[in-house]
Formats: C-alpha cells, structure tokens, sequence
C-alpha cells in the first residue's frame, strides 16, 4: 500500500464536501459546505489550493462553466471526485476507524 | 419600499489585491469571492461583506503567496535568482559611472561641492529606478507569478539590508535617514513588480457592473466601493 494514497485532514474534507455537493460543486459551494457542516471557517484560497493539488494527484476533475455578471465577468470552476479519489478517501476513512476503534471518543465526545 | 437594483463593487483595493497574485487560470477564484459579497451583502448588508472581502482577500494571497514555491518551485526560483545577480551587476553601473567622472575631473568638483552633492542624490534616485528596473524584469520572467518572486527578492533583500545594517550600528552612529533610505531598495522593487503584473493583468479583467437587487433599507444608495 502506498503512503501517498491517503488524504491529508483538510484534502479530506474538502473531498467528502465534493462528494456531498455532487454536481454543484464549486469554490463557494464548497467552502461554504465546510464552514456549514465543518463550523470552520475557511478562506477560499485555501480551498482553491488543496483543490489544486488533489486534482494535481488525480483525485478530482474540474471543469470551466459560463461566466457571469454576478461574479464579474469570470467562469465557474466545478469539481468532482475521480474513482481514485473515491478510493483514497475511503481507504483514509477506514485507517482513520480502525485507528479510533475502541478508543472511546465518542462517548468522550458527546 | 421600493425594490431597485444597486450597483455593488467588492472593495477595488481588496480585488486589486488578490488580482496580483492570481493566475490566469485561478481567475475563478476572484469570480468566488465576487459572488459570495454579493450574496452577503443581500444578506447581511454591505458592512459586513465588505469586512468579510477583506478578511478573505488577506487569506487568499497568504495562501497563494505560500503556495506558489510548492507549485512550481524552480520556475519561482529562477527569476529571484536572475534577478539577484542582475540587481548586483546593474546597480553597479552608476556608482561606477560617477566615479570615472569625479577621478577625471577632480579639481572641477572640489570647486563646485554643491554640483557634486546634487549629484550623489541623482544617483541616490538613479538607484531607485534601476531596483524598480530588476523588480520590472523579475516579474516579467517571473510569468504568472510576478508578485510572488519580486516580494521574495526584496524579502532577501530586506535581510541583506538588515544584516549589514546590525553590523554598521555595531561600528558606527546610526543614521536613521540612510536606514530608511536603504529599506526603500526592497519596496521598489515590489512595486516594479506590482506594474508589471497589473500591465499584464490589464488585458485579461473584464470588470461587469455586479447587479445586486437588495431591499435592505440600511444599504439604500448606489455604491461604488
């Protein structure tokens, strides 16, 4: 098993954002999905780089869509998960579970 | 309560801001930050998003700024180098020059003291420019990442500057006006930097008015941020 087939902490998140957000996944949507759910308050170069090097390592696609005058002039860039990169948040879940089992926390955390 | 359209602009310094360290390929990050304030401020009001441009603004080139060497480290590093070497060999040229002039002409000069200082402060300024120069030909190699090359090189810079300035206020009386002088060398060279990549930022921004239907009664005028 390679090393580098797992997520970093936040490439996991903004994974798991670009799986719930399906085909709507965008810079907003996505930064706006993790400060929601994540109640962490992220800025949107933060997002564009991690997106970056996901997609640099083959875990995400993106594409251009149309560009309007809400957003001065300038496209929308959508995302989403590639087979590997579905593969690589799930073998990260697993570690991560297999990691905290029996550890107790979410009793500790709730 | 009538319900009109409200020319909302994100804040110019902010946009300008990021717009210097975004590629051309990232300029749907700027799009983002530009459809979230607008969002906001229908929301919220303008106060709020202009805080939270800013806020995001400050990140965002942070960001950037630290990622560019992660990304391409060699073709960050290429020109900070080059014009490391070239802001040596350049700067050179004046005091070089002057020298020449006042060995030949001593006598001239020894007459005309005032002639000679107006000259050394030409010279002061010359060298000014010519940092400007090496700031305009880091961020012209430097394509796409001018800002973030020509800040690197005045942070180098700056720690030259720093360092020699230690050892003189070690040796010799400090001169308050000279250290300022000396850290003016570094900021032009940003500035160099910051013109080139506005020039060449110039042709690819297309600023659209942002309409905004907003009914908040607090954020009724037309705004030009």
């Amino acid at each position: 098993m390679n090393g580098r087939d797992y997520l970093g902490e936040f490439e996991h998140i903004v994974v798991l954002a670009l799986l719930r957000l399906e085909d709507r996944a965008y810079g907003v949507t996505v930064r706006q999905e993790i400060e929601f759910r994540a109640k962490r308050e992220v800025s949107i170069g933060a997002v564009y780089a991690t997106l970056d090097r996901l997609e640099s390592k083959g875990y995400v696609k993106s594409r251009r869509g149309d560009p309007t005058p809400e957003r001065g002039g300038r496209s929308k860039r959508f995302f989403r998960v590639t087979a590997k990169g579905v593969t690589a948040v799930n073998r990260t879940q697993r570690a991560l579970h297999k990691m905290t089992e029996g550890l107790g926390l979410a009793r500790s955390y709730s | 309560m009538t319900s009109r359209a409200y020319l909302v602009r994100p804040p110019r310094l902010a946009t300008w801001l990021v717009n210097l360290f975004v590629s051309s390929e990232e300029e749907s990050m700027v799009g983002d930050l530009c459809e979230e304030f607008c969002h906001i401020a229908s929301k919220a009001g303008v106060a709020p998003a202009r805080r939270w441009y800013w806020r995001q603004s400050v990140k965002t080139t942070g960001h950037l700024f630290c990622t560019a060497f992660r990304a391409a480290p060699w073709r960050t590093a290429a020109p900070i180098i080059g014009g490391f070497f070239v802001g040596g060999f350049v700067k050179g040229l004046p005091g070089k020059a002057l020298s020449a002039v006042t060995d030949r002409y001593l006598l001239f000069w020894s007459s005309h003291f005032q002639a000679y200082m107006w000259l050394l402060k030409g010279m002061l300024i010359e060298h000014l420019i010519l940092s400007m120069l090496v700031g305009c030909i880091v961020a012209w190699a430097a394509k796409g990442r001018e800002m973030v090359a020509t800040i690197t090189l005045a942070l180098a810079r700056c720690a030259l500057i720093g360092a020699a300035l230690l050892w003189v206020a070690t040796h010799l009386p400090i001169d308050v006006g000279w250290m300022l002088w000396s850290l003016a060398d570094p900021f032009v060279i940003v500035v160099g930097g910051a013109i080139v990549r506005t020039r060449r930022s110039a042709g690819r921004i297309r600023p659209l008015p942002i309409e905004l239907a907003s009914d908040h009664s607090s954020d009724r005028q037309p705004l030009e941020l």
